[in-house]
């Protein structure tokens, strides 16, 4: 046997516990999902089941409202992630690309909002949103999001921004560009694509949070996606766990096909960035 | 086309001083390169001309105008990067088209000097690719096409040829001079390489350390070099220093060298008597004497070049190059004798450094 | 040129703003908060000075929440570190299928910890669990296990979700420290002699060790500060078994409405927290010193 093979079972052999326990709930979900509901409770309890009912999912999109909080999920991830991209754009090309008095500064600054915890400041956060007549409003969600996330988007915009020489624009300059003109048709086109990255991971952020959701919303027909399937399983007596667990495949699988296939971006953005 | 005037121009970056007071006279038509090794200031110099970088202090015309606070599109200069810094999302026709798109100009006029300028470089062929499809050569002369399709008053060139292999530099280097016979616009080309400024340049600025330390044609800065710095830098290899100190004995003026060997210098030299000096002679200036001329030396290493061979011998208790075209078959340790022609030993004065 | 220097604070600006209003507001109303007397409906009724953590200090709960968040954190963040090192020295290794076994590691990463500890907590079903599924299948139990009835049974499963939950991301800084790590020392090490243990112990782990301890700073924040885990897997119970600082404060802020104890108890964590923040800060920094101006210049 060659030895890549010999080394290869091994390390299979060694990884396979932490394999199965990773892909342990993922197997739970779908068996769930699609278990006819007088099977849940069967004693003693089993993987097997009589019959795949994938009306489940049907009967599911009602009886939880994923529908709106679907709806209400994609309003407050596209907003804030949008809200967090206007505020960032500009902040990082800024570090990327000009000297200033305080720039030192400044970066801590992001460092330390970056690592600011929502859950320590969750009752100030309240209060302000009170303050401010937002409670039960999903644009606290989007304007706390934001915020929550500016420090990470800069932090990685600067980094893939650095990427981009300064030639480019320069050479533009001298070619008779204005700087505006150069951001535009320059600069913009190449940062497009680490932008789309980071995007989608501020829209990743922002879908899968949920202690501020949880706060700040306390009507049924706001609630974003894991408040509406916390709320299926919180203080029930009667669960539907077949339903909440179809709800669980629907609203994590898409997301996180995708976050596995962006996750080297953030390795990247992270050596470039932060962890360096 | 203009002239350039740079006058007493000071760069700072925060406490540290980059450039520290240049004077450069450009006229009109000149090819100028700025040499030095790396970290001199001579690309923050350029970029300032450019634009690209803020002035201190003093002041830099093109022409008549004073340009300090004229932002790099209106200065009307072409500038060729070291990384090219083509357009990467651009094909090669758009990145040389950029600026006439710019400013507006009918597509008729844009094709015909697109395809003037390609024409000139030999890239008719390569129009439609993008610049990740070409080679380190190719790229260059889309640096250069863009460059010439702006009928600008001054071409700039940051090193632009320090990215390609040895050959096509040697090419390049060609191509951009006899572009500027043809052409005639006022250049002025940064780097590092003394080689490419000899053989490009009309006239040479050599910086060191955020000033200049001598302007001049390349053979007047390698006949008469006028301090140890730019002796040291101009010419490979660079010329032999033996320090010693000034003797007159009997009308003849000799340089005592440091183990008591003594030197015939020129007669003329200005140096007093007792004066520490740097007497610097170029390898290709030594020649192999017999008998009592020259000055005895023993011979270290031989290192052939094909043309001719590299004697490294010790003399006057320093080690000295020079390059023989004869084929001798020397050993180590073996004695010779060398010496070289009074018109051509340079005498500096050991503390300033400055060409007696 | 006045203008020019205007331009990069304009950008930074608007980001500056947002931040100080949603971070730096919350902060200085907590501080308010927690000199106040609140009433039982949450109303403010003026200053009562160092009353609120007088209360917190002489609170068995506040006492056993903090106990207990130090044993999550230093069980979750060291089990994390001891098993992401070498996960992560497998997966820099070259073998069939590394991809895949990339993007099954990474997965938790992926799920929110919300959806996480849904499935968790169903799978955990002390009656019809698959997880005692699995165990009675396999022959390993005869019957069920209650495994979230009982508050230590239920920390320690907790805090081994916890560890799974942080692998990800920790091997992700120990991929990118290994990817960095200068490959012609390790083979002038085997030239020299060395065993692999002596290339790990004299080569990897001195060369890993300032992403070794930004990963035990990063990962002591983020667990420090988690509660979606423990909040949808058992909201702190049995009888507070499983609280820690975290849960405590949200039921006292949003259950029982003593936002005057639980201002000062997120005081109390904003401070704990920020010693970490700046620990970190100072680390990145001395990462940065050298490269950190490189593609910068002046405008």
């Amino acid at each position: 046997m060659s030895n890549k093979l010999v080394r290869s079972i091994v390390y299979w052999l060694l990884l396979s516990p932490l394999v199965i326990v990773i892909l342990f709930p993922f197997a739970v979900m779908f068996v769930t999902a699609v278990r006819p509901r007088d099977e849940l409770f069967t004693f003693p309890p089993s993987w097997f089941f009589s019959e795949f009912r994938w009306d489940n999912f049907v009967d599911m999109w009602t009886k939880v409202n994923f529908g709106g909080a679907l709806l209400n999920s994609l309003y407050v991830s596209v907003a804030a992630t949008v809200l967090a991209l206007v505020f960032s754009i500009p902040a990082a090309y800024a570090l990327s690309r000009y000297r200033f008095r305080g720039k030192g500064l400044y970066r801590n600054f992001l460092l330390m909002t970056q690592m600011m915890s929502p859950i320590v400041l969750v009752l100030g956060l309240f209060r302000l949103m009170v303050a401010f007549g937002l409670v039960n409003n999903l644009n606290s969600l989007v304007i706390t999001y934001a915020a929550f996330n500016m420090a990470f988007t800069i932090w990685m915009l600067q980094s893939y921004f650095n990427t981009i020489p300064r030639e480019l624009e320069e050479a533009a300059w001298m070619d008779g560009a204005t700087h505006l003109r150069s951001l535009i048709r320059i600069f913009l086109p190449l940062a497009v694509p680490a932008i789309a990255v980071t995007a989608i991971f501020i829209f990743i952020n922002s879908w899968n949070e949920f202690v501020l959701a949880l706060t700040m919303l306390r009507n049924n027909n706001d609630f974003t996606l894991p408040v509406q399937i916390f709320s299926q399983v919180a203080g029930r007596y009667q669960i539907e766990w077949h339903h909440v667990m179809a709800a669980t495949v629907l609203a994590t699988v898409p997301v996180a096909i995708v976050f596995s296939w962006l996750q080297r971006y953030l390795i990247r953005g992270m050596a470039l960035g932060a962890v360096k | 086309m203009a002239s350039v005037t740079i006058t007493g121009v000071e760069k700072r970056f925060g406490a540290v001083q980059i450039i520290r007071g240049v004077d450069i006279d450009i006229s009109d038509g000149e090819f100028v390169v700025l040499v030095g090794p790396s970290g001199c200031g001579k690309s923050t110099l350029l970029r300032m001309i450019a634009g690209l970088e803020s002035i201190s202090s003093g002041s830099i015309s093109i022409g008549d105008r004073v340009i300090n606070t004229v932002p790099p599109r209106d200065r009307d200069i072409a500038m060729v990067f070291q990384n090219y810094a083509l357009y990467p999302h651009m094909s090669v026709y758009e990145n040389i088209a950029f600026s006439q798109k710019l400013r507006n100009r009918p597509q008729g006029e844009i094709d015909r000097k697109v395809n003037e300028a390609a024409d000139i470089l030999n890239l008719r062929a390569f129009l439609a690719r993008s610049p990740r499809q070409l080679s380190g050569g190719q790229r260059q002369r889309v640096a250069m096409g863009r460059a010439l399709v702006r009928d600008a008053k001054l071409f700039l060139y940051d090193e632009p040829l320090s990215n390609l292999d040895a050959k096509l530099r040697v090419s390049m280097r060609t191509e951009i001079k006899a572009l500027h016979q043809r052409l005639q616009t006022t250049s002025v080309y940064v780097t590092h390489d003394q080689i490419e400024a000899m053989t490009m340049a009309d006239r040479i600025v050599v910086m060191n350390a955020g000033q200049v330390e001598q302007v001049g044609t390349p053979l007047e800065l390698y006949d008469r070099p006028g301090n140890l710095f730019v002796a040291d830098f101009i010419g490979s290899p660079s010329m032999n220093f033996i320090p010693g100190r000034i003797a007159r004995e009997n009308g003849a003026v000799l340089l005592v060298g440091q183990d008591g060997t003594r030197i015939a210098v020129p007669a003329e030299t200005k140096a007093s008597d007792g004066q520490a000096v740097v007497l610097g002679i170029r390898p290709e200036h030594l020649s192999l004497r017999d008998g009592t001329d020259g000055v005895a030396a023993v011979v270290e290493v031989v290192e052939p070049t094909g043309p001719n061979i590299q004697v490294f011998v010790q003399l006057a208790g320093t080690r000295v190059c020079s390059i023989l075209a004869e084929r001798h078959p020397f050993v180590p340790g073996q004695p010779i004798r060398l010496g070289a022609s009074l018109t051509q030993m340079h005498l500096f004065d050991e503390k300033s450094g400055k060409r007696i | 040129m006045k203008a020019f220097r205007a331009t990069p604070l304009l950008m930074i600006i608007p980001s500056l703003l947002l931040a100080m209003f949603i971070i730096g507001y919350p902060i200085i109303d907590l501080a308010y908060t927690s000199m106040q007397q609140v009433s039982r409906f949450g109303q403010l009724r003026g200053f009562n000075g160092m009353a609120n953590f007088a209360e917190v200090f002489s609170d068995p709960l506040f006492y056993a929440s903090l106990i207990r968040t130090g044993i999550w954190t230093v069980a979750v963040v060291g089990g994390t570190l001891i098993l992401s090192l070498p996960i992560a020295m497998i997966l820099n290794d070259e073998f069939y299928g590394r991809g895949m076994a990339r993007v099954i590691i990474m997965l938790p990463w992926a799920l929110s910890l919300t959806m996480t500890a849904v499935v968790w907590r169903w799978a955990l079903n002390g009656r019809a669990g698959l997880l005692n599924a699995s165990l009675m299948g396999m022959g390993i139990s005869h019957e069920p296990i209650e495994w979230l009835a009982t508050a230590p049974v239920a920390f320690t499963t907790e805090i081994l979700i916890g560890i799974l939950v942080s692998i990800p991301f920790t091997t992700t800084i120990f991929l990118g420290g290994l990817s960095s790590l200068p490959q012609d020392a390790y083979e002038a090490s085997m030239v020299d002699g060395a065993t692999r243990w002596k290339q790990f112990r004299f080569l990897t782990l001195p060369l890993m060790r300032p992403f070794i301890n930004i990963a035990i700073v990063l990962n002591v924040i983020y667990v420090f500060n988690s509660l979606p885990i423990i909040w949808v897997m058992t909201e702190g119970g049995p009888a507070n078994g499983t609280d820690i600082l975290v849960t405590y404060l949200y039921k006292l802020a949003f259950r029982f409405g003593q936002l005057g104890k639980a201002s000062a108890i997120s005081l109390i964590m904003f401070g704990v927290l920020f010693v970490f923040i700046i620990i970190y800060v100072i680390m990145v920094m001395r990462n940065e010193d050298d490269g950190g101006a490189a593609g910068e210049a002046a405008e």
